[in-house]
């Protein structure tokens, strides 16, 4: 028969050759900086001061040459507040410059009128301005006072700079689930698509997740509304644990860590996942000998992440079709063991897991560049601001939202 | 009896998919979706 | 709510010239390819290398149809290759070249 028939057999679906790995990332994420100018009491990256060893600009640019020889398609810059590092700008510009798309992360606090201007004008580059709460006394409580009021200036100045459709990211919480109407409002108003994405027990979220990570009623919730608001609201994928209920939510419903996608560090470490900043998840450092090239192709870690999953303990459970087995990083930092359930099993698996660990100390994210040292693993009390007594009833957002524009 | 398929891509994972049997495979039947699928690029976890 | 972007045609004609989209980063792999669109940023996964030989041949071949029997598809398959050509035109991915 002709070379074609040798094609007749079914294709893999996507999702079973992307568990398999490829050859190069699709998208990666890239912390830029350790520094920020804000202490989120969840912080994945424990970020707070500028780790003194940081790639240079140089180094920077010869891994977005190393980018583009892998035809990595887009890198999502971060941090800490990448914004903060002084040649960000000529970064994101050699990136563009070199076929790679970037999108960064960003409190906001450096998008001024004229930046604003310039990322609209730019059709390679997007932004993501976080958010974890409709109004100043939700957001504050985990991100600081004022952040808001910065985040929402950003907004303002990004609607007013014709930028449509940058991203407003939030991180579901305990304290948050009760406003995802108002982030879609606040979305809308900015001509922003809302993008929710899961807490995990990462970095100073260790510290909180015992009090910030959403109950069952409240996952119910947020999967009910999820499926109700359909394409227009972006996942990241990162709630595809939730499939266990039933239907899967839009996107790959699979874990992407050392298979499409991966965490460039600061320094030059690769992590299989930027919620899995520890020694078990580093996979090599992009300064060693090959480059990252090598550190994704060959690591010893990515190999074995890209072998084909057998399900563990889960692997008589009729939904781990569906969820995988849920997030690596969340059973890690809780203690659990990879292979099994997931702490937010939506099925209660992971609550008896849970309760075996008991007072046993998870794992500790590591490094650790918070600005105040972190203490013993004991939960931080997260206090939601009291009520300004200045302020009318009114806790819409929109008012909230009003009321913190600066006229300049 | 069908022809011997020349095996030209990596071998599958251990979890076969029956729908992998060539005989039961008819062109003028398969979806063109079986050849293009559209994926989001916010669509994958690890990434911000 | 995100941009509306021209996402192109929804009437595939295989017997015009077409091409790959400007924007558009093609990245072979074992499997067939990914294809990646600048603008929309949409993700294309092409399942097929023979899939990956027509739309990488499409900017040189006459017509959608010629850029298949180029690659080796065989005529029953031909619907098949077509309607997958279609798919990436209604997603932008490929567009008509105009004749030069």
């Amino acid at each position: 028969m002709t070379l074609v028939a040798a094609e007749r057999p079914t294709p893999l679906r996507l999702v079973d050759q992307f568990q398999l790995g490829l050859d190069a990332p699709i998208c990666l994420t890239w912390e830029l900086t350790y520094a920020c100018n804000l202490a989120c009491v969840h912080c994945l990256s424990s970020s707070g001061r500028r780790d003194p060893n940081e790639l240079s600009t140089a180094e920077c640019k010869r891994l977005i040459d190393e980018f583009e020889r892998m035809q990595i398609f887009y890198v999502n810059i971060g941090g800490g507040e990448p914004t903060i590092r002084s040649d960000f700008w000529e970064l994101v510009d050699y990136a563009t410059a070199h076929h790679v798309g970037v999108k960064f992360s960003t409190n906001g606090s450096r998008i001024t009128p004229e930046v604003a201007q310039r990322l609209a004008s730019s059709d390679y580059v997007d932004v993501q301005i976080s958010l974890d709460g409709a109004t100043p006394e939700v957001n504050d409580a985990v991100r600081g006072a004022g952040s808001f009021d910065t985040a929402v200036r950003a907004m303002e100045r990004m609607a007013a700079a014709g930028f449509v459709g940058f991203k407003l990211s939030v991180v579901i919480t305990r304290q948050n689930v009760s406003q995802l109407d108002a982030f879609q409002a606040l979305a809308d108003r900015y001509r922003a698509q809302l993008r929710l994405t899961r807490l995990r027990p990462s970095g100073r979220g260790a510290d909180v997740w015992d009090e910030l990570h959403p109950t069952a009623e409240q996952q119910r919730t947020l999967y009910e509304w999820l499926l109700a608001h359909g394409e227009q609201v972006l996942t990241g994928d990162s709630f595809f644990h939730l499939a266990g209920y039933g239907e899967s939510l839009p996107g790959l419903n699979l874990c992407g860590a050392g298979r499409v996608v991966c965490l460039v560090d600061p320094v030059g470490d690769v992590y299989a996942c930027p919620f899995a900043i520890h020694d078990e998840f580093l996979a090599g450092n992009v300064r060693s000998p090959g480059g990252f090239d090598r550190v994704w192709k060959s690591s010893a870690l990515f190999c074995d992440l890209r072998r084909p999953e057998t399900g563990g303990a889960c692997a008589s459970c009729g939904s781990y079709d569906a969820c995988r087995g849920g997030c690596m990083a969340a059973k890690f930092f809780t203690g659990l063991p990879l292979d099994g359930p997931d702490p937010e099993c939506v099925l209660g698996h992971g609550e008896p897991r849970l309760a075996a660990v008991g007072d046993t100390i998870p794992p500790r994210p590591s490094p650790d560049h918070s600005r105040r040292p972190r203490g013993p693993a004991a939960p931080v009390a997260v206090a939601l601001l009291p009520r300004r007594p200045n302020r009318a009833g009114d806790e819409h957002p929109l008012a909230a939202a009003g009321a913190a524009h600066h006229p300049h | 009896m069908p022809d011997p398929v020349i095996e030209h891509r990596d071998p599958s994972p251990a979890t076969a998919d029956p729908a992998m049997d060539e005989s039961r495979a008819e062109p003028t039947l398969v979806e063109a979706d079986l050849l293009v699928e559209d994926v989001s690029i916010d669509g994958m976890c690890g990434v911000y | 709510m995100p941009p509306t972007v021209p996402t192109g045609t929804t009437d595939f004609d295989p017997s015009l010239p077409w091409a790959l989209h400007p924007q558009v980063s093609l990245r072979p792999e074992s499997f067939g390819a990914l294809a990646y669109h600048f603008g929309t940023r949409r993700l294309s996964f092409l399942k097929s290398p023979t899939l990956l030989a027509v739309v990488s041949s499409l900017a040189t071949q006459p017509t959608g149809r010629d850029a298949c029997t180029a690659a080796g598809v065989a005529a029953d398959e031909l619907p098949t290759y077509e309607r997958a050509l279609a798919t990436l035109a209604e997603s932008g991915m490929i567009c008509e070249r105009s004749a030069s």
